[in-house]
């Protein structure tokens, strides 16, 4: 008897101990989650209220009425009557920050780098693991080697070499060099190696099928789950980047999201909050959107990525 | 029938196909990777402003290196790109360590099957979010809510608590915090879910086994999850090295005035600036080469390191007792060759 | 080891195949380029045979004409060529006039006011978020093919891009010459000439400067009834600093003579008359006079290191009632400027020419070797710089002070302008003396824009250090950017 009780004592003890645990683990957890979410909901809070009332009180806490009048800045929408003041920031953002041309440039750029980067990469593996060649093992070492290189590295360079070659101003020098991409190319080979039995390669070539054609109808759709991964983070990536995409892009048909933001950034003159928090806003909601939709996906994504290295 | 096919088949060569496959990697590879990098290279060592046509020889290495060149501020700008050197590592180290460790903490909390939490899955989607906004939209947002004076949301929560206003954007030390925070915030989900992917890759009968010899959780982490999780942790740390070296939107982009913020200066911000200056005849384009170069050669010996602790330990023994016995054979085969004579 | 071998003779097998590559595309690219002068030179003749009887003999003389007119300029100081167009050589292939520019800010009262006479429309390109970010952008812009027709330069950085034929040509392409700039005001002139002295720039402003006080505040505070009794309170630097201190005892420190540093650091460097760069030295006199006087203004609060130029923070201050008065410059003053979002349309501001004669930036209108649209940007440059009807009625529309003394003295005289925001006033009666008295071409370089703002932005970031160390500081950075410099 006296001997169950302590048992039972000792468990109640253990879940309790639990419990405190796993109560601390859910407080960490919900701060963290706040650090997430409250910039975001801050900056949608901000993009609905006008420039005088963020100028009066900075700290909005929740959704006010201007959104639209601050769609209108942005859009260069305004009424005729607006003062001159007004037209003249709405002036200055509209013609930096185009939302449709931006979102249509992005998607340009980051489109066509995935589809290269994701295609050319499988191929380049696929070349690597089914074929023998001299130049095979020199070839992969030298791709391992230089998967680590920084793009800062030879981004001087670069810039002064598509600048005599006059493609300054032009998407190619941001879409072609996509097919080249070392580190996408080691992970789909090592998903190759272990999910790609090169039986079916033999077995197509006794079909008579072409080396192309084993390739694209056959090798592609069993590497589909390896190139769903990269494509989001090819996706992603070309998106996001900044530092090569200012290098090139001058001319503000061509401006991409990202430099659009910093374009309004550096507004030295004439800044209204509202629209930039608008602006902000703009930038990232597709991203965040999609993010949201295809999470569960991305973070399984992440994970087999950290797996397979 | 099909055996004849196959010996047919076996009997072709395919080294060509081969050679047809990666040949657009390299032929693209080349064209806007490593030509730019010879040019970066060629630009390195020629001149700068107004002299950019004339070759220097080593002289913008020994000025950024040691100070000592033609230009009379040969030592300024020495210590303008140490300082740069130094605070892309000051702002990677304060990011990495809270980064790792907090992952880490987290890693540990999700996995370990004892903890009822609900809502795990809503949590790594919350954490992971940050990590695919666009770096510049992030610096835009953080300038916007964390401006100097209380014009702007942070200060202005302060000012109407009665503080007086920090200057978060442009004190050399809070605005590298600050940094360090947002690039935190930015990349801690990410190295969180990798982690948390390699600690269930651990076989869950170590921890089984670990429990019924009596061992806590703290003594688990320490003996079974930390030591196992070695390769994970060291491409983690490299990664955000080679990152950490590239760091270039934020430190831009974080700043109030027209140009960007020398406390926040990379080496990326450096490269960028000295090449980026306008006219021909105004950019140092020989100073961003030579940067350029030393960051490269940072970059291989830290890869090389990387390597060399993550090769295959079992094949590389394996490949020196191979050697060893071939060495031992030839020097038999000398001696013997050696009597015969 | 062997591995590593083949390694990089492999790598330099495709360093070699690149390095053919490249020679082919830059061959390629030139002849491309030389295919497209040849169609540009045919566009040229055809339009020539068309119109104009100017050939190339007929560009050098035109060429030859600006340089004298520019010696006989300095010399007499006025010329009297008659004003008509000359010969434009530049093509006309284009139907898009395209200006690039920053923020439109300055040229958007131009595209309200301006028709088009032959191109279909004027288009805004922008380049940059801010001078100082355009100044860097241009470089690439301008010669990527991309097309441009005028660009807009500041003073700051316009050297850089006049001087350089590869990204500017002369006005006199466009039939422009010194000639039509007689009543401009001739620092304009003067600066917009390249080292050769061709005329590559024109400005459609004089960017001269005042001081707008807040007359409430200087009533409540300083008993100040008048314009006339402000200006005699802070007619010196001197009296300006006293004033200042009359102010800080009388508002318990809570309302600051001006604004920011970059405002009065404006005003105080004409005074210096003294250029940053003597040859390829750096002056850092400049810098250390008014390091000193920054300091001893911020120490006692007559300004507030902190504020960003510009910013929200900067234009609130006046709002709320924290300023006595800012540095304004021509361009501030229109409606819907600075002006109006620092001080608010209904407040009762005054402008007055305060302590010091100054001037503030100003803009040039460049002309690209590229442009295909000369008809139309000879128009919009005339219009804009040098004919006195238009130039009059951008003045009152857009209450920036033009660069033409014949328009400016209409309107004085006419009385024709008053500004509802500085309590109907007019501005330009404050400040056509100062247009007059600019002298500010001995003192740019092309290194000004770069050097003013690392001096500004390490003054500010270390306004608690002493004099030395900031002087220090700003040489050894300014030295760092610029190897030419010592």
């Amino acid at each position: 008897m006296s001997m169950k009780q302590q048992y039972g004592a000792q468990k109640d003890s253990y879940h309790t101990q639990i419990m405190i645990k796993s109560t601390i683990i859910m407080i960490v957890c919900i701060i963290l989650t706040l650090i997430c979410l409250v910039p975001i909901f801050i900056l949608l809070v901000n993009a609905t209220h006008s420039h005088t009332e963020l100028a009066e009180n900075p700290s909005q806490l929740w959704f006010g009425s201007a959104l639209k009048e601050n769609l209108n800045i942005l859009l260069n929408k305004l009424p005729d009557d607006a003062g001159k003041a007004v037209t003249r920031v709405a002036r200055q953002y509209s013609s930096v920050f185009s939302v449709g041309r931006g979102y249509f440039n992005s998607l340009i750029i980051a489109g066509c780098t995935t589809v290269l980067t994701v295609f050319f990469s499988a191929m380049t593996s696929y070349g690597l693991t089914v074929y023998d060649f001299k130049v095979k093992g020199p070839a992969y070492t030298f791709i391992i080697a230089v998967m680590m290189i920084p793009v800062q590295v030879s981004s001087a360079g670069f810039v002064r070499f598509m600048y005599s070659l006059g493609l300054i101003n032009n998407f190619i020098p941001l879409i072609i060099p996509a097919i080249a991409a070392p580190a996408v190319i080691f992970f789909m080979k090592s998903y190759m190696k272990s999910s790609f039995p090169l039986e079916i390669v033999e077995a197509a070539r006794i079909d008579g099928c072409g080396e192309f054609r084993t390739f694209v109808t056959i090798a592609l759709p069993m590497m589909k789950p390896a190139m769903a991964v990269q494509a989001i983070f090819a996706f992603v990536a070309n998106w996001n980047n900044y530092y090569t995409q200012n290098m090139i892009l001058k001319n503000d048909k061509m401006m991409t999201v990202p430099i659009m933001v910093s374009k309004v950034l550096q507004f030295d003159k004439n800044v209204n909050y509202g629209v930039n928090y608008l602006c902000i806003m703009l930038s990232i909601l597709p991203i965040v959107v999609v993010y949201f939709i295809l999470s569960k996906f991305i973070i399984a994504g992440v994970a087999l990525g950290g797996v397979k290295e | 029938m099909a055996s004849a096919a196959q010996s047919r088949i076996k009997s072709i060569s395919y080294a060509k196909y081969g050679y047809m496959f990666i040949a657009p990697f390299f032929l693209v590879y080349c064209f806007f990777q490593i030509w730019p990098l010879i040019y970066t290279f060629i630009l390195s060592f020629k001149g700068n402003q107004s002299g950019n046509a004339d070759f220097v020889g080593l002289d913008n290495y020994t000025t950024i290196l040691f100070g000592q060149g033609m230009a009379a501020g040969a030592d300024n700008t020495r210590q303008e790109f140490l300082q740069a050197l130094g605070n892309t590592f000051v702002l990677w180290f304060g990011n990495f360590i809270p980064q790792i460790l907090l992952s880490l903490l987290l890693a540990v909390w999700f996995t370990d099957a004892k903890v009822k939490l609900p809502g795990k899955g809503f949590f790594k989607i919350v954490m992971y979010m940050p990590n695919i906004i666009t770096a510049a939209s992030v610096a835009a947002l953080y300038v916007n809510l964390f401006g100097d004076s209380e014009y702007y949301f942070v200060n202005s929560l302060i000012a109407n608590m009665g503080g007086d206003a920090i200057k978060f954007v442009s004190d050399p030390t809070i605005s590298k915090g600050m940094v360090m925070f947002i690039q935190t915030w930015l990349w801690f989900g990410n190295t969180m879910i990798m982690l948390m992917s390699g600690i269930m890759g651990i076989s869950p009968s170590l921890f089984e086994a670990a429990d019924i010899d009596g061992a806590n959780s703290t003594q688990q982490f320490f003996t079974i999850t930390l030591p196992l999780l070695q390769p994970i942790m060291v491409y983690t740390l490299v990664t955000s090295m080679i990152g950490g070296l590239q760091m270039f939107d934020l430190p831009y982009l974080y700043h109030s005035g027209a140009n960007f913020s020398r406390n926040l200066e990379t080496v990326a911000v450096y490269i960028y600036y000295n090449f980026n200056k306008g006219t021909v005849e105004q950019a140092n384009y020989g100073y961003a080469g030579a940067a350029s170069i030393i960051i490269f050669a940072i970059t291989a010996v830290l890869g090389s390191i990387t390597f060399y602790m993550n090769r295959d330990k079992d094949e590389i023994a394996k490949k020196q007792q191979r050697k060893r016995a071939e060495k031992q054979q030839k020097a038999r085969m000398k001696q013997g060759g050696g009597l015969t004579i | 080891m062997s591995k590593l071998k083949r390694t990089l003779a492999l790598l330099a097998t495709f360093a070699v195949a690149s390095t053919a590559f490249v020679a082919c595309g830059k061959k390629e690219e030139s002849n491309n380029s030389s295919a497209d002068n040849n169609a540009a030179n045919n566009s040229v003749a055809d339009d020539n045979n068309a119109g104009n009887d100017a050939n190339s003999d007929a560009d050098s003389d035109v060429d030859s004409d600006v340089e004298s007119d520019v010696d006989s300029d300095s010399e007499d100081g006025g010329d009297d060529t008659p004003a008509t167009g000359g010969d434009i050589s530049l093509p006309d292939t284009d139907d898009v006039l395209t200006i690039v520019c920053w923020t439109d800010s300055d040229l958007s009262n131009m595209f309200d006011i301006y028709t088009p006479v032959q191109a279909s429309e004027v288009k805004y390109q922008n380049c940059g978020g801010n001078g100082t970010e355009a100044s860097t952008q241009y470089a690439n812009y301008l010669n990527s093919g991309d097309d441009v027709d005028l660009f807009v330069a500041e003073a700051g950085w316009i050297l850089n891009y006049i001087n350089d034929d590869t990204m500017s040509a002369p006005l006199s392409d466009l039939g422009i010459s010194t000639a039509d700039y007689a009543d401009a005001y001739q620092y304009t002139v003067e600066i917009g000439t390249d080292n050769n002295g061709v005329l590559k720039g024109a400005s459609w402003q004089a960017a001269a400067g005042g001081w707008v006080y807040n007359a409430d505040i200087a009533k409540e505070y300083l008993g100040v009834e008048s314009e006339e009794d402000m200006q005699a309170k802070v007619s010196s630097w001197d009296n300006f600093k006293a004033t200042a201190e009359e102010l800080k005892a009388a508002t318990d420190g809570a309302v600051t003579m001006t604004c920011t540093l970059p405002g009065l650091w404006q005003a105080y460097s004409t005074a210096l008359n003294a250029s940053w760069v003597d040859g390829t030295t750096i002056n850092t006199s400049i810098a250390k006079d008014f390091t000193e006087m920054a300091k001893e203004y911020a120490d006692n609060g007559y300004v507030d290191p902190s504020i960003e130029q510009w910013k929200t923070e900067w234009e609130n201050w006046g709002k709320d009632g924290k300023t006595l008065g800012y540095f304004f410059s021509t361009w501030c003053l229109g409606e819907g400027a600075q002006l109006d979002t620092c001080c608010g349309t209904e407040g009762n501001w005054r402008i007055i020419q305060g302590p010091q004669e100054y001037f503030w930036g100003g803009s040039w209108l460049c002309v690209s070797p590229n442009c295909n649209t000369a008809t139309e940007a000879a128009n919009f440059i005339r219009t804009f710089t040098c004919n006195a009807d238009t130039m009059e009625e951008y003045a009152l529309y857009s209450g920036d002070f033009a660069n033409n003394k014949v328009a400016m003295n209409k309107i004085i005289a006419d009385g024709s302008n008053s500004n509802s925001s500085l309590g109907g006033q007019d501005q330009f009666a404050i400040l056509a003396d100062v247009a007059a008295g600019i002298k500010m071409s001995d003192s740019i370089s092309k290194y000004d824009q770069n050097l003013k703002d690392t001096f500004l932005t390490i003054l500010k970031d270390n306004i608690n250090e002493d004099t030395d160390t900031i002087v220090e500081k700003f040489k050894a950075q300014a030295l760092a950017d610029n190897t030419d410099l010592s």
